[in-house]
């Protein structure tokens, strides 16, 4: 109860406007709590949580991704191009459209904190995928000028901040699904086209090695910048 | 008639003679293999026992020079020997370990002398890497020459093969302008070397390397020259993008990154 009338304080102080620019940090992080658990108030928006849960820990089953600790700006960006329609998920598009430039901020701050462990996918890993997508992951495919996925994803998949995002521990689905986006020209948001061009020269059964291999790893668990 | 086709015979083999003996103190022959490029053997094929392991080795201080060369490597260097020759030294026009194989000993101007492999991989220590020269007796140049010759298995001795060293480039249709440079360095290499040429890390770790500062290479070094650094970056960068950059944007962003500071020549602090 308490708790519900502070975060109504802290809400109409932010629509009241740049009311305590000093505290900003916070109040941008309680605020993003808020929408990631209630929505942002405006009509039809819905609560982050339903989908990505409110850890950031993201939903196996239905492929939405983990998002907890991805770099703050790389969260930022991903939203406005979903708004911009650069980046087509249907799913996504419709529930972040109202979401002002600073409900953006707020919400890729609050994610980008939050810790979430490794959730159960769905079904088992095929050993034989796995190690043909650890030997893509860690060598490459240079006949194809593919370079192994850890060069800009970072040693284990980690990711390197702000706009390589992290992949290890992600959700099969999801990963193969972005890849299959990327190859097939749904996803055009990436920095001058570089996944694009690499998922497109992945045949098919290398697309589910690498999303087998990564799926397979623990996500990293850190403070993002 | 007969005669004279003889005579001819005998003409045209003595030219062909001749002309072999003549390319052969030209130096080597440029090959091209149609579109053909050298595959080197696999890794599967490294074989058991000291030979093999010595190739490992070799491929280990290639990928992660300063954690296996440490001793030999620049205190604040952040580069390895992949950082300029990709795909753990096999790949086409990044300098690969099999087209210099089967090309030393070879006459260099820089030190005027003729060279040997292993005084080739010194020099990219002392350069490249902002460090010093390993002894040819050392075991980290025994690694590296191992892993060079294994990797060049099947290739021919002495023949420049196509993908060998770097591209060169033709001269720049305008001069290389450090202005438009700044531009093409913003636009395509700053998300992964860094606004400030720095490079990124991950967990600690260099993942991009650095291109400028004191983290790079110095100014003795291959790529401290514009033409072989706008011929690198032309075939290999941005990563994965190789050959998308035009000849001009290649030759601008070369002179843009070798005009920021970098670690001195040490043969000219030497001098001083
Ligand atoms: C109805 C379910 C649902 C809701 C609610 C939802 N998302 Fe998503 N989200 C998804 C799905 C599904 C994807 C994968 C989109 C795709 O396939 O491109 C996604 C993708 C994302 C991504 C991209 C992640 C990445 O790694 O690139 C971000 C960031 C994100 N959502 C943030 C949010 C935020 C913030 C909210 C709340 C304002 C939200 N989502 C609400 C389902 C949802
Ligand atoms: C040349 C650099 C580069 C390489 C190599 C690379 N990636 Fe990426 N990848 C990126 C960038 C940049 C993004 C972010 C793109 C964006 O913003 O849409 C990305 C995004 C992704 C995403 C989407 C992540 C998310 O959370 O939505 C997946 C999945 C992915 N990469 C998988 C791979 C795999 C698998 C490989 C190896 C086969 C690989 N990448 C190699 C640069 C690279
Ligand atoms: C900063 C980039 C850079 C780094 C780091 C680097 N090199 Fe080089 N290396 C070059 C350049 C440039 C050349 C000259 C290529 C040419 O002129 O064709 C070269 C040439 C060579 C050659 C001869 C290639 C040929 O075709 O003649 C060998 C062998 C070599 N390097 C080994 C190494 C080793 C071993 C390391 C690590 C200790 C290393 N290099 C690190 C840039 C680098
Ligand atoms: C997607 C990330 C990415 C982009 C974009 C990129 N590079 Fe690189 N670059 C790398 C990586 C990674 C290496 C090291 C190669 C390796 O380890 O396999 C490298 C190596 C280099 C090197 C040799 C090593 C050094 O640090 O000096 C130079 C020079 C270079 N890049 C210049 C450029 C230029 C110029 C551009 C823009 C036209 C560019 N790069 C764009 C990732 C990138």
């Amino acid at each position: 109860m308490l708790k519900k009338v502070l975060s109504g304080i802290a809400l109409s102080v932010l629509i009241a406007g740049s009311a305590a620019p000093s505290a900003g940090a916070v109040t941008l992080m309680a605020w993003g709590k808020h929408i990631a658990k209630e929505g942002n108030g405006t009509p039809g928006s819905t609560a982050c949580m339903e989908c990505h849960r409110l850890n950031g820990g993201g939903m196996p089953s239905i492929g939405a991704p983990r998002i907890a600790g991805q770099p703050r700006r790389y969260i930022a960006r991903e939203i406005r191009e979903v708004q911009a329609g650069k980046r087509y998920g249907p799913v996504m598009s419709g529930v972040v459209q109202n979401l002002s430039k600073r409900d953006i901020q707020a919400v890729a701050l609050y994610y980008s904190r939050v810790h979430a462990p490794k959730l159960r996918d769905v079904g088992k890993p095929d050993p034989s995928l796995v190690s043909k997508g650890r030997r893509i992951a860690t060598r490459g495919l240079w006949a194809k000028n593919i370079p192994a996925c850890v060069q800009c994803h970072g040693p284990g998949g980690y990711g390197v901040p702000p706009l390589f995002p992290y992949i290890a521990g992600q959700n099969r689905t999801y990963l193969l699904r972005q890849l299959m986006a990327y190859a097939f020209l749904k996803r055009q948001d990436d920095p001058q086209g570089l996944m694009r061009g690499i998922a497109r020269r992945l045949t098919p059964e290398e697309r589910k090695a690498v999303a087998e291999y990564f799926s397979s790893l623990q996500p990293p668990d850190r403070d993002v910048p | 008639m007969t005669v004279r086709l003889t005579f001819l015979g005998a003409f045209i083999v003595a030219a062909m003679l001749l002309s072999s003996v003549d390319r052969a103190w030209s130096g080597p022959v440029e090959v091209m293999q149609g579109t053909e490029i050298f595959t080197p053997p696999p890794d599967s094929e490294i074989p058991a026992g000291p030979f093999g392991d010595l190739v490992r080795k070799g491929e280990k201080i290639f990928t992660q020079t300063g954690r296996f060369a440490r001793k030999y490597v620049g205190a604040e260097n952040k580069m390895t020997c992949e950082s300029c020759h990709l795909d753990r030294g096999r790949k086409p026009y990044s300098a690969p370990l099999w087209g210099a194989y089967v090309m030393y000993p070879r006459y260099r101007s820089k030190n005027h002398m003729v060279n040997k492999l292993d005084e080739r991989i010194q020099g990219c220590f002392r350069f490249s890497m902002n460090g010093t020269a390993p002894p040819v007796t050392s075991d980290t140049v025994k690694a590296l020459i191992a892993y060079s010759f294994w990797m060049s298995r099947g290739a021919p001795v002495g023949v420049r093969l196509k993908g060998q060293g770097l591209v060169k480039l033709p001269p720049p249709a305008r001069t290389p302008s450090l202005f438009r440079g700044k531009k093409v360095y913003a636009a395509r290499c700053a998300l992964c070397h860094g606004a400030h040429g720095q490079g990124r890390t991950s967990h600690g770790g260099q993942v991009f390397p650095p291109v400028w500062g004191n983290g790079s290479y110095n100014k003795g070094a291959g790529l401290y020259k514009i033409a072989k650094l706008a011929g690198f970056i032309k075939m290999n960068m941005p990563l994965s993008k190789g050959d998308s950059l035009t000849d001009q944007e290649s030759w601008d962003v070369a002179a843009y990154i070798d005009s920021q500071p970098r670690p001195a020549d040490p043969r000219k602090l030497a001098r001083r």
